[in-house]
């Protein structure tokens, strides 16, 4: 008689035999499969059933780091970013704001980069690249805002939706103090032929962004 | 041969070889067992969320990605040197140890962790506001998600080698190669988010300034979380008789959890002061003495089981006591079996030649073989080569 440490390595015995796998291995394997699945798709299913209930307030203002700072739409959810005031501070070289309204989103990034703002939305653009989809693109436009950031924005529409791409460099004063400041780029996307509804608020936003202050 | 031709001693060494497992083979491919096709899922699935991942940016960061993953295949060979020193008593084949790596690596990371963590800190974000997700959501998301998906790993491993994976030192072990894995793969994904973050600006820079980031707090990360975490499951398996303790293996896992939350929120927990800065360095000790008191504990079996794998060498005399309690006993025991002999390279060579022997006999199953009685006459050869 020999015992299992004998028996030839894939050898199953007859009644732990189930369609070619062995019975005996169903309850690690299970156990890890069962616990897999409820890591990624339970907390998506939990997710997807809580609805967002972070509204912009009036008199609300998103924290752009270094002390700059916008006002956001009023009504539109904030699903990431900080407000002013909020801990823990934004940093304006990591800066990642989404707001959100009806299909509609506001992504405020910030990075540093060492040039104009004309040149930080081709190095966007350039990181966007993969989009190629067909596009009517509009002429690039100059922003202003109320502080007296001067930025460039740039937008376009295709089958998958409107967009408008608006970068500043978030200093005033000598072009070398410009070139040197963190920049911020402001990435609006809607549904195809939405943007007029929201082009108030996005408007409104972009003429409220002000510099960083001098620490 | 059979048990009532066997001395005591010869009783307590078969008994080791079929408790341990130790010298049996692992083998991957076994396609009748199903944990075999579960990890084929995992890190199939892993492949390929992580060929979708970094296939979208692959032409604008492929320098950052490039970087990343030669700086830290780089950083990873002192860390298998570390831990393979570690591998001691009834040592894991590499096989074993590289498949787990890659669930860590692959599956743990790119088919649990990357999905759960942005759903899970979503609904925190939802739940408590933006403010306080930016401060305790990582923390309260990656010990839940990430320890049970590296730890999962190691579930899958007792499916394919129930004989090789007994102790809560395997599960310490082969905890320390899944987080290892973990850590290795999610710190290139980190310096690929890096270079997105920066729109591609800079790239070496940022991959430069991430490694050295990432490198240095890595020390105490994944791959100690894992080792503590792993052993804890292991106490509450209770794989070995009278392994079993449900409570110390909980307390263990959960202390791996905190160390875990701490790692993340360091942020939340300085709240904006100085202390974001002096705390990593006040729990970075705190965290590596337990990792060595999780060690000692794990360790007991494995050092009972090599003791009772050699004694009957003791009675044959080629080992002697001194050596026996330094290649079954804890560092303090290899400390004061070097300073008997005066030579660290001499004590270093017996030990290893006695580890050698004790595994012939292993891979033997207590036979006497021709391997077996080399093993021996090395060690012989070394003892009297003084």
């Amino acid at each position: 008689m020999t015992d299992a440490r004998d028996s030839p390595p894939a050898w199953v015995p007859v009644e732990h035999r189930w369609f070619g796998l062995d019975r005996r291995t169903f309850r690690p394997a299970l156990i890890v499969l069962v616990i897999s699945l409820l890591l990624v798709y339970g907390w998506q299913a939990v997710d997807a059933a809580i609805p967002w209930h972070n509204e912009i307030k009036a008199g609300d203002v998103l924290d752009l780091g270094g002390g700059a700072t916008a006002v956001p739409p009023v009504g539109w959810q904030l699903e990431s970013g900080t407000l002013v005031g909020a801990t823990p501070a934004e940093s304006p070289t990591s800066l990642d704001v989404l707001l959100a309204s009806g299909g509609a989103t506001i992504e405020l990034r910030g990075a540093a980069f060492n040039g104009t703002a004309a040149a930080f939305l081709d190095q966007a653009e350039r990181a966007d690249g993969d989009d190629d989809r067909p596009a009517v693109d509009g002429s690039r436009g100059t922003v202003t805002t109320e502080a007296g950031l001067v930025g460039v924005a740039q937008s376009s529409t295709s089958p998958g939706g409107d967009r408008l791409d608006a970068a500043f460099k978030t200093a005033t004063g000598t072009s070398q103090a410009v070139a040197a400041a963190p920049a911020l780029l402001v990435r609006v996307r809607t549904a195809p032929g939405q943007f007029e509804q929201h082009s108030d608020e996005v408007s409104a936003l972009l003429r409220s962004i002000t510099p960083e202050v001098d620490q | 041969m059979t048990g009532a031709a066997l001395s005591p001693a010869g009783q307590a060494q078969r008994a080791a070889i079929q408790q341990s497992g130790w010298g049996q083979p692992f083998r991957f491919f076994q396609p009748h067992n199903l944990a075999f096709w579960v990890y084929v899922l995992g890190v199939g699935g892993g492949a390929l969320s992580m060929v979708r991942y970094f296939g979208s940016g692959a032409g604008l960061y492929r320098p950052a990605l490039a970087g990343g993953v030669l700086l830290f295949g780089i950083y990873l060979v002192p860390w298998l040197l570390l831990l393979r020193s570690q591998n001691r008593y009834t040592k894991q084949p590499a096989g074993l140890l590289a498949t787990g790596f890659f669930w860590g690596g692959i599956a743990a990371t790119f088919w649990i962790a990357l999905p759960a963590n942005t759903a899970l800190l979503e609904i925190w974000t939802k739940v408590g506001g933006t403010s306080f997700a930016a401060n305790w959501g990582a923390g309260l998301t990656a010990p839940i998600n990430e320890e049970w998906g590296k730890a999962l790993g190691l579930v899958l491993l007792i499916g394919l080698a129930p004989r090789l994976v007994r102790s809560a030192y395997d599960g310490f072990i082969i905890g320390a190669f899944i987080g290892l894995g973990f850590e290795v793969f999610e710190d290139v994904l980190y310096v690929f988010n890096g270079a997105v973050q920066s729109f591609g600006v800079d790239e070496a820079g940022t991959s430069l300034q991430l490694f050295l980031v990432r490198g240095a707090s890595g020390i105490v990360s994944h791959a100690l979380f894992s080792a503590i975490f792993c052993a804890g499951l292991m106490w509450i398996l209770g794989r070995v008789p009278g392994e079993r303790n449900v409570l110390r293996g909980v307390l263990t896992m959960l202390l791996a959890m905190v160390f875990h939350f701490t790692w993340d929120d360091v942020t939340g927990l300085g709240a904006g002061s100085v202390l974001v800065i002096v705390l990593p360095f006040v729990l970075a000790p705190i965290e590596l003495a337990a990792l060595f008191y999780v060690l000692r504990h794990a360790a007991r079996q494995e050092r009972v089981w090599t003791r009772e794998l050699l004694e009957p060498e003791v009675e044959t005399g080629a080992i002697d006591p001194a050596l026996l309690d330094a290649v079954s006993g804890l560092r303090r025991d290899r400390k004061r079996y070097r300073k008997q002999l005066h030579s660290r390279r001499r004590s270093r060579h017996l030990i290893e030649a006695a580890s050698d022997l004790a595994h012939e006999i292993a891979v033997a199953d207590g036979a006497e073989t021709r391997r077996v009685a080399h093993a021996r006459a090395e060690l012989t050869r070394l003892r009297e080569a003084a």
